[in-house]
């Protein structure tokens, strides 16, 4: 029976991983490199160092307000989704009833449906209703795809816990509530962040959802540097992006290193 | 705790949705501009609310196509949108723009031929014209010195040889067909399938001598020296032009694509006065001399001349010639036998 640390003998491994690990990282490097570029390209053509692109950036105030309300509405849609993937999640794991295919299956819509043809859907339907198009419209439409992303993480996570443990909390006279809020929750809240996490990537990166549904002065971040491609990407969307790379890395820096202190 | 949890969450919840549906109840002083990133200089809009107070909101499209998607699909609010010449006359036909008479408004003397009647808008009776531009031919004179290339689209379609395997084309259907049609001495919405099947060979028979089919980088590509001719927007010429000089623009005798976007309000704007102050403050020479500056493509004013840079008013690419002028072919909505027929050649081109 072979264990993990065999597989680093099996020649080659080593070089495919960090072939994939260059593959994924590389192009990153290149557009935080890039937004230090003096030139106004965000191709290729180095032309001197020069940090002026932060500040045009900064001072741009559309692509400012954009990044507010992407992360609004990333934000909030993230923790509805979450909360309400992580109810699924428990309700159907482990359990049979009837109609759960059904039920599952509806879970997993957003994410097999192509975006184009759920953001129409979703704005014929918003329009229909007269749900006036604006930041809780966006916040709507990006909780629905937002539940599917975060409710698979934390539905595997639930599928690998021992019942016993659940069952011992029961033995030792816990209450479902108990059980739930001191047992469980604790043990599958890896599989909750990385579920949140997921989501809240998915919600800042969506394009076309958000462009159909966002009301006026409502452009997310993306659907505004999209629309910039008419007269030319400059380097200000790699100021931006390092910009929100170093937040993320900072912020999972931090949660990792809290983790390992309260463990 | 626990026990205030849920209440908390159900009032935040109520407070966003509360936030969120809330009406745009009159908002007296308020314009919500729906264009393109960058294609209206900032500064241009701070003056603007210097001079009338009106706060102006950009939400931006990435093309015509889409804006128009969303405005048939029920999405409005806005209350200036700024559509291309052909997709005026789609918009039209849809009942998705306002009437407001821009011939009638106190600007409108200030418009010069031929935008004053344009065949999208014949009256302006919906628009008012902002920017205009050609998709000519660029080519690097360094490539062949002392030789000057023939005005013609033959230089693209059949090149000589430095040029080969150095071409850069639009990944536009539109601009590519039409472009092989003028060579061919076909009308731009051609519908015959004789003249499609030209087309194609045409095309197909230059497509080895092509670098690269895209539209984005124009400027970059060209100003870099990766490719030495390149089927290109005037504007993007400009700003090529800027980091490489000996890049030149050719007005292709045969005829060349002239477009316009163009400034319109559409149906369910809530600020419609506003609109029209903004609709008529854009044709003020000045205003409309400060936004070519920013862009680098020409505008319909009169008298915009004085105030426009120098290295715009002297580049004839941008300030074009009066017998140049005479080879533009304005772009127009096609019927649909036309677009079925662009769309089998460039599928088949591209495959």
């Amino acid at each position: 029976m072979t264990r993990a640390g065999d597989l680093w003998r099996f020649p080659g491994t080593r070089a495919a991983a960090f072939a994939v690990l260059a593959y994924l990282y590389l192009p990153i490097i290149v557009l935080v490199v890039l937004s230090f570029n003096a030139s106004d390209s965000s191709l290729a053509r180095w032309e001197g160092f020069s940090t002026h692109w932060y500040a045009v950036a900064a001072a741009d105030g559309n692509m400012v307000h954009s990044i507010e309300i992407s992360l609004t509405v990333a934000c909030i849609a993230t923790m509805i989704g979450t909360v309400v993937a992580t109810l699924a999640a428990l309700a159907t794991s482990r359990t049979r009833f009837r109609g759960q295919i059904a039920v599952e299956a509806f879970l997993a819509l957003p994410l097999v449906v192509p975006d184009i043809v759920a953001a129409i859907a979703i704005l014929l339907f918003f329009v229909m209703v007269g749900i006036g198009l604006g930041v809780s419209s966006l916040v709507l439409a990006h909780t629905v795809f937002t539940i599917p992303i975060a409710y698979l993480p934390i539905r595997a996570r639930l599928e690998g816990l021992d019942p016993a443990l659940a069952e011992a909390a029961a033995d030792l006279y816990a209450s479902p509530w108990q059980s739930l809020r001191r047992i469980i929750l604790p043990l599958i809240w890896p599989g909750i962040l990385s579920g949140a996490m997921l989501a809240f990537i998915g919600s800042l990166g969506d394009v076309v959802v958000s462009y159909f549904i966002s009301g006026p002065g409502s452009t997310t971040l993306p659907v505004y540097v999209f629309s910039m491609v008419r007269m030319g990407v400059t380097p200000t969307v790699n100021a931006v992006s390092t910009l929100l790379i170093a937040a993320s890395a900072s912020l999972l820096t931090l949660s990792y290193l809290l983790g390992r202190r309260f463990n | 705790m626990e026990r205030l949890t849920k209440p908390i969450l159900l009032c935040a919840c109520f407070a966003l949705l509360s936030v969120g549906a809330s009406p745009a109840h009159a908002q007296s002083k308020e314009l919500l501009l729906f264009n393109w990133s960058n294609y209206m200089p900032p500064d241009l809009l701070k003056r603007f609310e210097a001079e009338t107070g009106i706060k102006v909101t950009l939400d931006t499209y990435d093309s015509n196509e889409t804006m128009l998607a969303k405005l048939q699909a029920g999405g409005a609010g806005y209350d200036v949108v700024v559509p291309t010449g052909p997709t005026v006359q789609v918009m039209v036909r849809d009942g998705l723009l306002m009437k407001i008479d821009a011939s009638t408004m106190s600007n409108f003397k200030n418009v010069r031929a031929p935008f004053d009647k344009p065949t999208f808008d014949p009256e302006r009776a919906y628009t008012v014209p902002y920017m205009w531009g050609s998709t000519g031919l660029a080519y690097d004179t360094a490539k062949v010195p002392g030789v000057k290339l023939d005005e013609s689209w033959k230089e693209l379609f059949e090149p000589r040889q430095p040029f080969v395997g150095q071409i850069g084309m639009l990944k536009d259907q539109n601009e590519v067909l039409g472009a092989a049609a003028f060579y061919l001495g076909y009308d731009y919405c051609f519908e015959k399938p004789e003249e499609g099947q030209k087309i194609l060979e045409l095309l197909e028979k230059q497509k080895p001598a092509v670098k690269v089919y895209n539209s984005e980088g124009t400027v970059d590509r060209v100003g870099g020296g990766d490719v030495a001719m390149e089927l290109m927007w005037n504007g993007s010429f400009h700003r090529a032009h800027k980091k490489l000089a000996t890049v030149a623009y050719i007005y292709p005798r045969e005829g060349l694509a002239l477009w316009g976007d163009n400034l319109a309000i559409p149906k369910g704007a809530k600020n419609i006065e506003n609109a029209k102050l903004f609709l008529n403050w854009m044709m003020e020479p000045k205003n409309a001399a400060e936004a070519t500056n920013f862009l680098g493509y020409n505008n319909a004013i009169k008298g915009s001349e004085q105030f426009l840079d120098a290295s715009l008013r002297d580049d004839p690419a941008v300030n074009t010639p009066e017998e140049d002028a005479a080879r533009f072919r304005p772009m127009r909505d096609c019927p649909k036998a036309s677009v079925d027929l662009k769309d089998k050649i460039w599928t088949r081109l591209l495959r």
